[in-house]
């Protein structure tokens, strides 16, 4: 007789609970919230009340209005120019991180630098653009001593121009730390071959450094767009109001305990953000190359 | 004159990093069309020496010719020496096609794209490799990973190709199949290997010649053979792996070491003395025999098999492992008891003496 014929066989139904813990965590914290948000957004809203009679009001309320539709747009455009923003700084900053400095210590001391704004506080760090950017501030006063304007530039604070500068400066670490997690992987002995095949720098970026650093982009990107998606904060302290993201309008009617409709614009980011992410995981099957 | 037939030459190549002497006053010429490899222990310097040949170093002191050019100066890319890495460093994100099209697709010169296609589809015809060109290099075997390397690096027809450590990565069994693989595919292209290895055997098996090196000097350049029979230092014959080296002093052609003090005939000039033996050319004996020769009392300690021989493990008073091989052909092998003493003798003209 073999082996495996003696050998207790393992039963399936007694090993199916082994997922259990992860299911109910999932369900209890994903699953159900977004369900339950996804069934609010279909209930009654009246001025003091709401009510669990389904009704297409809300949703209906959200894409009749030039002022929610318009808060769409101006979410996704501010979205890809922080995504465009943080990719063009960040890239040849993780470029000289990961891949320039020899030195791991170093590289790594560097990466640490990026991430000190973190030690204060979030609106810490979007409330200091203000005297960075405001009419009366730093950059103005600079430019002006220097002689370079006359006048102060206005533009620079409560616009859209300072929520993207707030954004990139808030976001853009972390489009660099998993691009140089990815540069700092790839063996010099690759690098030292394209060269010694007789490539020079140019090519070699294209070819091989910026195809193996994708999958850095990519997660970078994620980051990012997750983020930036959902953010209200910024927008809320740089723009002077001028500036309304989907974020935003949810702060604005949970304010004024208007669920229904913070449950849709709720919905309709989430949707945004899982095409993005999905997207994103077109590009790199990231499960092979992490 | 024999430089204008060498391939490359090395002309006192000195290379210190930070305070370590990687080589010291290195020269040696190489004529085209050969197999040289280059044996040393880890840390003698011979990675080093690939490297400033390659170009990714540049020697502190020391010329570097290749084809009657100095090349000292010139930038790797621009020797037209090629360069197969020990782990291979193909592409990860590549086929197999588009690793050995690398060099020629990207290179300053241009190449048509004809010219490209049958160069590649040549040289993975010449490695073995035809039809696998649509793999990705994560898809074959170690073997197939260092045929690729090869193909990528001989498809731009280099005069000279230095391979750093190219069996290392591989298991025993793909070894041997690669080193016959290496020689014959080095003999139709008709260009110089220089092969790195701290195998000895490889270095033997291989090479048409062998430099032995040993803390940044060349301690030896000669044919297999006469490395095998004729090891010019003491180190050279360590590093061999096949005598049994006895420190000792030598005055007056008198050799004094720990089996007593022997008059010697012929010896090898060096700056260290030493007294050689090679393992088969011991023979055991009971303790206390009276033969003709020198001889040295020791202990059996154990025993390998080998397959066509059988290795014997002895321990000397002072603690030093003396290791005596019986060639299976010269009869069964013998069985000894452990803990006790034998006398190791050998004839005095197998003998190396150094001094």
């Amino acid at each position: 007789m073999s082996v495996a014929d003696t050998a207790p066989r393992p039963r399936k139904s007694n090993t199916w609970w082994l997922i259990a813990p992860g299911a109910i965590w999932m369900a209890l914290f994903l699953v159900a919230p977004i369900a339950l948000i996804v069934y609010v957004s279909f209930w009654t809203q009246t001025t003091f009340k709401i009510e669990p009679t389904l009704t297409l009001t809300s949703w209906k309320t959200f894409f009749g209005s030039d002022t929610y539709i318009s808060s769409l747009f101006t979410t996704l455009r501010i979205w890809l120019i922080v995504l465009v923003t943080t990719f063009v700084i960040g890239y040849p900053t993780a470029l000289f991180v990961g891949l320039f400095i020899k030195n791991k210590t170093l590289s790594t001391v560097l990466l640490v630098i990026c991430v000190i704004p973190f030690w204060t506080s979030f609106l810490i760090r979007v409330l200091a653009w203000r005297p960075m950017l405001g009419k009366e501030g730093a950059i103005n006063i600079i430019l002006q001593k220097a002689g370079i304007i006359s006048q102060p530039i206005e533009a620079l604070l409560f616009t859209e121009l300072s929520v993207i500068i707030g954004m990139t400066q808030i976001y853009v670490v972390f489009m660099v730390g998993p691009i140089a997690f990815m540069l700092g992987r790839i063996d010099p002995n690759i690098i030292e071959a394209a060269r010694d095949l007789g490539a020079g720098f140019g090519r070699i970026f294209r070819k091989i450094i910026f195809p193996l650093s994708l999958p850095g982009v990519v997660v970078g990107a994620i980051f990012v767009s997750v983020m930036v998606l959902g953010e209200f904060a910024t927008a809320a302290a740089l723009s002077g109001r001028k500036v309304n993201l989907l974020g935003n309008i949810i702060v604005t009617q949970v304010g004024s305990l208007k669920w229904a409709l913070a449950s849709v614009v709720g919905v309709i980011l989430t949707i945004v953000m899982g095409l993005v992410i999905a997207g994103f995981l077109r590009i790199v099957d990231l499960k092979r190359e992490l | 004159m024999a430089e204008e037939s060498a391939i490359f030459r090395l002309e006192g190549v000195t290379k210190t990093y930070g305070g370590v002497t990687a080589l010291r006053d290195v020269s040696l010429s190489v004529s085209g069309n050969e197999y040289i490899s280059l044996l040393g222990p880890s840390g003698s310097g011979k990675s080093t020496l690939l490297r400033v040949i390659a170009g990714f170093e540049t020697p502190d002191r020391g010329r570097v010719f290749f084809n009657g050019r100095d090349i000292t100066n010139i930038p790797a890319h621009e020797r037209g020496i090629g360069f197969v890495f020990q782990n291979f460093a193909l592409f990860p994100h590549l086929t197999v096609y588009d690793n050995v099209a690398f060099g020629l697709a990207n290179g300053e010169k241009q190449v048509s794209r004809d010219e490209i296609d049958r160069r590649v589809r040549e040289a993975i015809g010449l490695v073995g490799l035809a039809g696998m060109e649509g793999r990705g290099v994560h898809q074959i075997s170690g073997g197939q990973k260092q045929r690729v390397a090869l193909a990528r690096t001989l498809v731009m027809a280099p005069s000279l190709v230095l391979l750093d450590e190219p069996l290392g990565a591989l298991d025993a069994n793909l070894r041997n199949r690669m080193r016959n693989e290496l020689r014959s595919i080095r003999e139709t292209l008709g260009v110089t290997f220089l092969h790195v290895t701290g195998s000895e055997t490889e270095a033997l098996a291989m090479g048409d010649r062998v430099v032995v090196l040993d803390r940044g000097r060349i301690a030896q350049f000669a044919k297999p053979d006469d490395v095998y029979a004729k090891p010019a230092t003491p180190n050279v014959a360590h590093f061999l792996n096949r005598y049994n080296v006895f420190d000792g002093t030598l005055k007056d052609k008198t050799f004094t070491g720990p089996f007593g003090s022997l008059a010697v005939s012929a010896t090898t000039p060096s700056d260290k003395s030493a007294y050689a033996v090679r393992y088969d050319r011991m023979q055991v004996e009971p303790d206390g025999s009276k033969g003709s020769g020198p001889a040295i009392p020791a202990t059996f300690v154990a025993s390998e098999y080998l397959g066509s021989s059988v290795m014997y493990f002895f321990e000397t008073a002072e603690g030093k492992v003396i290791e005596v091989e019986h060639h299976l052909s010269l009869g069964a092998p013998k069985t000894y008891e452990p803990k006790s003493r034998y006398m190791l003798r050998w004839k005095p003209d197998d003998a190396i003496v150094f001094g």
